[in-house]
């Protein structure tokens, strides 16, 4: 078990809402693979603590989470990432897709050609894989 | 809820509330902004009875001040109150004597957790402990809500990481919280409303998540086009 999760180095910025963010956050978690389906997560106390926020604004993320099928709470267990792989796929492509277009749209201006940017890409993609050591579960 | 209706207030000839009305819910965290002498702990003082309004009302539960509201609300001042001879200690037991709603096992955990000593004396405490005592005073009895005035004032950033700390926990648990502050700095994400008070009056009353939601903004940004202006 690693130090609290790594919950604890999240920093929220002021300006969007602090509920979606903290959906955010869990969907990252989900697509990196730190969070697994059907992995219990904390409760809302807990992440509230660990995240040095209001209550209320768990409960709402939670709330949030369940609406969107992203975890499931039965009874009085502790809530659990879905293990539905629909919405599983669902949460990569939408992560994925909003970082290419982030990306694409700071190169925008730039005037490109595609060819250059795909080059590009993958050759800055093969350098970090090298660098990076291989993808794996859980933390340090 | 603590309801604050058409508060008026003149300190002689200067009109320190003119007309302010707000309520503080349980379970939220309600945060009074305003600049220096915006009359933020002239109304905290006349929630607690400390000081009359010259008109306007004010309940807690429905109910307009009385003896009971001492057991039911909890008033940490920006400056501790107790004689600077005393040991912390003794401060404690001082309370004990006073407050039926004191729960001495919940401020020997807020001592534990804010690593206060028992036996130092009131006086020779910095002003990042002495806030962190007053915590301990104002959170260890068992009341409903808890008013703190300027609680981040002056004091380190390590301590205020500390105090928000205690914002998230078990220790304020559905109580309601109505805290003043000047400056919002890395409070923002606990509130759950804002009321900023400007030349006397309630210039804005936001529930700081549905100003994010539907206007993008932050808290700060709203002080900012209030205060700027």
């Amino acid at each position: 078990m690693d130090n609290h999760g790594g919950w604890m180095e999240t920093a929220f910025n002021t300006r969007d809402p602090v509920y979606l963010q903290v959906v955010r956050l869990f969907k990252e978690r989900i697509v990196t693979g730190r969070l697994t389906a059907g992995e219990a997560i904390p409760s809302r106390r807990e992440i509230a603590a660990l995240l040095k926020m209001n209550p209320n604004t768990a409960q709402r993320a939670y709330k949030e989470m369940e609406e969107q099928g992203l975890i499931v709470t039965e009874g009085n267990s502790p809530s659990r990432i879905t293990r539905d792989e629909d919405v599983l796929r669902h949460i990569r492509s939408e992560l994925l897709g909003e970082a290419v277009r982030t990306f694409i749209g700071s190169i925008r201006n730039m005037q490109v050609p595609l060819q250059e940017v795909i080059d590009l890409v993958k050759q800055e993609y093969e350098v970090d894989a090298k660098g990076a050591p291989s993808a794996g579960g859980g933390g340090a | 809820m603590i309801h604050v209706e058409n508060a008026h207030k003149r300190y002689r000839l200067r009109k320190v509330l003119d007309g302010v009305s707000f309520t503080a819910q349980k379970g939220q965290i309600t945060c009074l902004i305003g600049m220096n002498g915006a009359g933020k702990s002239t109304l905290l003082k006349a929630i607690m009875g400390l000081t009359p309004l010259s008109k306007g009302s004010i309940r807690v539960d429905g109910v307009q001040s009385s003896r009971e509201l001492y057991e039911k609300v909890s008033f940490i001042p920006d400056h501790t109150a107790m004689p600077g001879g005393y040991r912390l200690e003794e401060g404690l037991r001082f309370m004990a004597d006073y407050y039926h709603s004191w729960n001495e096992a919940r401020a020997a955990e807020l001592m534990t957790f804010f690593n206060l000593n028992e036996g130092d004396r009131v006086g020779n405490l910095s002003k990042g402990m002495a806030a962190k005592f007053g915590l301990v005073l104002g959170l260890a009895a068992d009341t409903e809500f808890v008013l703190m005035d300027e609680p981040f004032s002056g004091i380190d950033l390590f301590s205020r990481e500390l105090i928000g700390e205690v914002f998230s926990s078990r220790l304020i648990e559905d109580r309601g919280v109505l805290i003043t502050t000047h400056e919002i700095d890395e409070i923002e994400h606990l509130l759950d409303r804002a009321v900023l008070l400007k030349d006397g009056k309630v210039a804005r009353d936001i529930d700081c998540e549905q100003v994010r939601d539907e206007e993008g903004k932050s808290v700060l940004d709203v002080m900012r086009e209030v205060y700027r202006t």
